[in-house]
């Protein structure tokens, strides 16, 4: 397939228009590009802090909200350090979308299993969002969720008040280690995949969070018995350009840029050292 | 085919100047450079052996501006599409790879295809060889058959003229009166000078015991886990010399550059040497160590362009084997593939 586009590297102006607070190393901004840019649940975006540089990000709001976009960054680097300096008001850029989301129409009339772990809540919102808001179409929902504490919790708010009293959702979430507020789990995530009441022959399984988490998991999944092209995994790589061309992100015969982020544990789980 | 002579083909590239910008090899101490051609100085010699830069920096430029301001239009638009005369066939299939990776992989690049799109090649058999032309290995002739406008044969006081596009013939006919009709002689000549440098490569692929292309397959999931890369990588300094030379390398780097109140986005080349190429901000380096980048560098060339492209992504042109300063041989890591896994 070939696509045309004006000038890909140009980022488009957005304003910022809040910013929130999730966890110590976390916040989410909320973003209003000054041109139309839609996304697809599991694309990712430049997000261009004006003479700092770029960064991806997969949104972690509804994809069918078209004039607002929400990334949820974790301090870690050069250009989400100066993220976490911006306030209403400032001006970035985003340039995309990119790559390729989930394939949520394949999922339709099956059970599915959601993993996240960590900052992978992030990308997993966005589909959540998706399934609970066309909840009817598929056969049942699971969430598993784990990260390291109770004050890491992503979004913990709105899964508690909103997720965890839905019927058409079985959640469960667990921490490495809790404190004495916490009631639920302790474990990593791996701990709570076992005796979900699903068929893991026919089932998808969707995972995203770090590498490590990503890798037992898988480990664990087929295990369980899910087909390996129906484990969905986020690869997380150094995507720069976002169309195939600068070469950093290669993964194999792929480029997660383009033929990524989301692929079925099946079409890369021959290449070496994937989880590195 | 057609003939033309030295002075005649002077005033061809005379009338080129008028729509593009010429580029033409002068030699400068053993070595060959392309130059802005202004009148046919003694130094031009449009045959011989390949340029010392790649032919991929006219076109996926070393360093540009690919965005300023948010604005939505593309900066730096060339006035003049370059010609480009005495390309040798090695810098054509470099070419077709740049041509894969900036056109016809999925996206296109408008930048590369800016430059790309109305330009001329004329391209000229080698009549010479140095000791690391190995482009036979990889199934280039040392005279160019295809991805060429107009190819150039030196036969006496004058050229050979073959066309092989349709901007090609265009110019034939256009400026027709400066053609003959090639002497059988002139064939002849060309063949027999074309032999003698096929035979020069022959002898440099003998000498160091290259095994061919036909042999590559599967080389590097064979040798994935070998020593060789590491053996290999001992002395690299990480330089990237090897990646901004070669012909086929397209790997950049978009940085911004750091101004309070104007923001400009810059490409410039990059090396998949240079240890934090793949690292994301997390920390996490799928190749924290020399040899494995090393490694990834061959698997680029001799795995992923044969599987995606069906292309080994090396010309044997032997720029990174002269511009190595730990003497890293690409020769000798697919001879050890080949032969010692």
């Amino acid at each position: 397939m070939m696509y045309k586009i004006e000038n890909p590297y140009r980022p488009i102006k957005a304003e910022i228009t809040e910013v929130i607070s999730e966890t110590p190393t976390i916040k989410t901004i909320r973003v209003e590009p000054k041109e139309p840019i839609t996304f697809e649940t599991g694309q990712f975006i430049e997000l261009t802090i004006p003479g700092i540089g770029e960064a991806p990000f997969t949104p972690s709001s509804r994809p069918t909200i078209k004039d607002i976009m929400e990334i949820t960054i974790m301090n870690v680097g050069k250009v989400t350090e100066k993220v976490h300096e911006l306030k209403k008001g400032d001006i970035v850029g985003v340039r995309g979308p990119f790559g390729k989301g989930y394939p949520i129409n394949r999922f339709k009339g099956k059970e599915i299993l959601v993993v996240g772990g960590g900052c992978g809540f992030a990308p997993i919102r966005s589909l959540m969002y998706e399934f609970l808001d066309r909840s009817g179409e598929f056969k049942k929902l699971f969430f598993r969720g784990g990260c390291k504490t109770p004050q890491e919790l992503l979004y913990r708010s709105e899964i508690e008040d909103n997720w965890a009293k839905r019927e058409d959702l079985d959640i469960k979430l667990t921490v490495d280690k809790g404190d004495s507020g916490w009631k639920g789990n302790v474990g990593v995530v791996t701990t709570i995949l076992d005796g979900v009441d699903m068929d893991y022959e026919s089932g998808i399984a969707i995972v995203c969070g770090p590498p490590v988490m990503m890798k037992f998991s898988t480990k664990k999944l087929l295990e369980m018995g899910f087909k390996e092209e129906n484990i969905y995994l986020s690869m997380e790589k150094n995507m720069s350009c976002g169309i195939g061309k600068c070469g950093h992100c290669r993964l194999g015969i792929y480029y997660v840029c383009k033929d990524g982020p989301v692929f079925s544990y099946d079409k890369i789980k021959n290449f070496p050292n994937i989880w590195d | 085919m057609q003939y033309i002579s030295s002075s005649n083909f002077t005033k061809f590239l005379e009338n080129l100047k008028n729509d593009y910008d010429v580029y033409i090899p002068i030699k400068k101490n053993d070595q060959y450079f392309y130059k802005k051609y202004i009148d046919f100085t003694d130094d031009i010699v449009i045959s011989e052996v390949r340029a010392f830069e790649p032919l991929k920096s006219f076109f996926f430029r070393a360093r540009e501006i690919v965005a300023e301001n948010f604005k939505s239009d593309i900066p730096q638009k060339i006035q003049k599409p370059y010609c480009i005369v005495g390309v040798k066939a090695c810098d054509l299939k470099g070419l077709q790879v740049q041509d894969y990776v900036f056109e016809n992989h999925d996206y296109q690049d408008p930048f590369y295809i800016n430059v790309r799109k109305n330009n001329l090649i004329i391209s000229a058999d080698c009549t010479s060889t140095i000791d690391t032309c190995f482009c036979l290995t990889l199934n280039v002739k040392p005279y160019p058959l295809e991805n060429f406008d107009i190819n150039l044969s030196v036969v006496r006081e004058g050229f050979i003229f073959e066309v092989s596009s349709q901007k090609g013939q265009d110019l034939v006919e256009k400026y027709s009166f400066l053609f003959e009709e090639v002497k059988e002689e002139f064939i002849s000549q060309r063949d027999k000078q074309r032999e003698k440098v096929i035979k020069a490569v022959e002898e440099n692929i003998k000498e160091n015991n290259i095994p061919h292309q036909d042999s590559f397959k599967n080389i590097i999931e064979r040798g994935y886990e070998s020593n060789i890369w590491a053996d290999e990588a001992n002395n690299c300094v990480e330089c990237g010399a090897c990646n901004t030379i070669c012909p086929t390398c397209h790997c950049f780097l978009l940085y911004d550059q750091k101004s309070e109140n104007k923001m400009a986005r810059l490409r410039i080349w990059d090396s998949c040497m240079i240890k934090d190429f793949a690292q994301v901000a997390g920390g996490a380096n799928p190749r924290p160590e020399l040899w494995m980048r090393l490694r990834n560098r061959f698997e680029k060339k001799f795995d992923f362009f044969p599987k995606v492209a069906d292309i080994y992504a090396c010309t044997g042109c032997g720029r990174c084997i002269s511009a190595c300063p730990a003497k890293i041989d690409i020769r000798k890591v697919l001879k050890r593939l080949v032969y010692d896994v």
